[in-house]
């Protein structure tokens, strides 16, 4: 348990655009080409969080790994377990996560609250301010909507987010600082 | 208002449409233009799944050039999508537009036909009828000219259609769905015959795995869906398909005893002014609350209202309390202590917050009743006893007496030279929450 508490610093890849303004605690992996933009909030207490790559983590999302409710934090024998999530994902604004498994291409919309026990494979999009809590695996390509958590299944998944991303990738830096990564220097080279 | 002075709370008045328009693309239309399109707009689409306006959006696809199939150039597809729940037209199968808009459309239903031909017999049935009861009631006026008449009371009919007081249909009365309908001058009256419907001993059997088959939820229509699109009423929300939007409308207000013009809005679907806007709150002092104590069960508290007077003359205002067994009380659920005397609240003066010259007018007031003088509102304080300690909130009433001047009226020329309008004095019932009692 106290291993991975003294494991303090994050890894972020090369290629990643992480800006120093954005709260990174814990053991956290970042892969390529992910954006995350200042105060997205990327904590990992109760284990370690992995994020893909071409992911789009916006400003005050919060990815939070934590301890089940009725698990104080000191308890002894509680395994760590990881949270990982796919390529090509967008977290907009102010959303929270809490899912330990999500997989590729999906859009969780602003303020939109998944909660520990939600699965997410690939597609899915979960709307604006929508709480999904329930303990289920959603299937592919849903979407939830509404103020009644409505759902239906589209037949295309939501496209890679690849023009924005681009666009950040060389904006951002000409305005934040980034924090550092595991290859190379604090900020990437500008164009 | 200056038929009648008198409060339309109670009674609705007299509804009247003004204009038709499309919430989305805000396109203004005439009412025979709407009555034509089925109150729907030509341009705009609703999501079929989620009732939200669609947006139509564009991708690149390559596409061969017509001169040489082999080199593929980028051309532009429009289809429609929902932001809200990201439906979109390749959903349901329909295939990518070339043009912007004005591709799509809507699904025919199969049995137009058939409703048409029977909108048809069914007015030449009614025009039959008329033109009998027409006939019944002038032949002993004019016999020779039978024809020429109801051919004129048609004309009228369709000219004035259901837009005026005389057509308008009453409550309670029958509805006449035909009475607009009518043939058009001149149009020969040839026979229409219709088949009758016909009935059938034997009905399609339902699937054999009715019972065994799982249902697949995202693909089931709810009701309201469902319902929106009264011609198919999909089962399967892969038939789900868009419809036009639904036009809105503006309506003009008259009073219902002088027939005179309340409310009337502008034409224009962009603006949200109003031609004519005679509302009460323009001429009836406001009472506001602003600030409640601790609400405390049998205990007398002071709570602070204020009083706004909306025109611009000296208003005079009794404040009395209901008396018992008041047929308009019938929420209060405290015993409320009045100010006993009469307010007297200065007129509206709109340069008065850029002269700082001003007098302010002397209206000695008293400090137990009269907590602030601000321009042309007071606060006052009254007593309030909540008398009952349940959940809820703690509902007072009183009446209020003020006087009312109509300056809108005419002046009438009068021989005694300069006679001030003369004062109504009017009452009004008001309620007020004030919130729970907090033990």
């Amino acid at each position: 348990k106290s291993q991975y508490l003294q494991k303090m610093a994050a890894n972020i890849a090369a290629g990643a655009v992480v800006c120093v303004e954005s709260e990174i605690r814990g053991d956290v992996t970042i892969g390529p080409r992910t954006v995350v933009h200042p105060k997205a909030r990327i904590i990992a207490e109760a284990g370690p969080i992995i994020i893909g790559e071409g992911n789009l983590i916006e400003e005050q999302a919060l990815i939070i790994n934590s301890y089940p409710e009725n698990i104080m934090p000191d308890t002894e024998g509680v395994e760590p377990k990881t949270m990982t999530i796919g390529i090509n994902n967008v977290f907009e604004v102010g959303c929270v996560s809490q899912a330990l498994k999500i997989g590729d291409n999906n859009v969780i919309e602003s303020k939109a609250d998944l909660g520990k026990n939600v699965i997410l494979t690939s597609g899915c999009i979960v709307g604006a301010c929508c709480q999904v809590n329930t303990c289920e695996v959603i299937p592919e390509n849903t979407v939830i909507y509404g103020s009644n958590c409505m759902r239906r299944v589209q037949t295309e998944r939501p496209q890679p987010q690849t023009l924005q991303l681009d666009f950040l990738m060389k904006i951002l830096p000409n305005y934040h600082h980034m924090k550092k990564t595991v290859k190379g220097t604090s900020t990437p080279v500008r164009n | 208002m200056s038929g009648t002075v008198q409060m339309e709370w109670h009674q609705t008045p007299g509804n009247q449409v003004d204009s038709h328009y499309c919430p989305s693309c805000l396109e203004n239309m005439p009412s025979a233009e709407a009555k034509l399109k089925k109150n729907r707009c030509a341009n705009c689409f609703d999501c079929p799944c989620c009732m939200h306006t669609l947006s139509t959006r564009a991708t690149n696809i390559p596409a061969p050039l017509p001169d040489d199939p082999s080199k593929t150039t980028m051309k532009k597809a429009y289809y429609l999508a929902c932001g809200f729940c990201r439906w979109t037209s390749r959903d349901v199968g329909m295939a990518d537009k070339s043009v912007a808009s004005g591709g799509w459309q809507e699904p025919d239903n199969p049995h137009t036909q058939r409703i048409n031909k029977l909108i048809e017999y069914y007015q030449q049935l009614a025009q039959r009828e008329k033109l009998e009861r027409d006939r019944k009631k002038l032949a002993r006026r004019r016999p020779y000219m039978p024809l020429a008449f109801s051919q004129h009371t048609i004309h009228v009919v369709e000219k004035y259609g259901l837009g005026t007081r005389l057509q308008r249909q009453r409550p309670g009365a029958p509805i006449t769905s035909l009475a607009g309908l009518s043939l058009k001058e001149g149009e020969d009256q040839k026979e229409i015959n219709i088949e009758p419907a016909q009935a059938l001993d034997e009905v399609e059997p339902l699937p054999e795995d009715c019972y065994t088959r799982p249902i697949n939820l995202p693909e089931v229509t709810s009701l309201r869906q469902r319902l929106l699109q009264p011609d198919f009423q999909p089962a399967g929300a892969s038939q789900l398909h868009p419809k036009h939007k639904h036009l809105l409308i503006k309506r003009s207000l008259r009073c219902r005893k002088c027939e005179h013009n309340l409310s009337k809005p502008e034409f224009n679907p962009t603006s949200i002014k109003f031609k004519i806007q005679l509302v009460a709150v323009s001429y009836i002092p406001e009472v506001r609350i602003m600030s409640i104590p601790n609400l405390r069960f049998q205990k007398e508290c002071q709570v602070l209202l204020t009083l706004t007077n909306p025109v611009e003359n000296i208003t005079h205002v009794t404040l009395v309390g209901c008396e018992e067994g008041d047929p308009e009380d019938i929420n209060s659920t405290a015993k409320v202590m009045v100010p006993t005397k009469e307010l007297v609240l200065a007129g509206k003066d709109a340069a008065a917050d850029y002269d700082e010259l001003a007098e302010p007018q002397d209206f000695q007031d008293d400090p137990d009743v009269v907590a602030f003088r601000k321009s042309n509102k007071i606060g006052f304080f009254i007593k309030v006893v909540p008398q009952r300690e349940e959940d809820g909130d703690v509902t007072v009433s009183f009446k209020i007496r003020h006087d009312f001047r109509n300056l809108a009226a005419p002046i009438r020329p009068s021989e005694e030279g300069d006679a001030p309008t003369e004062a109504i004095w009017l009452t009004h019932h008001v309620e007020l929450s004030l919130g729970p009692i907090i033990a």
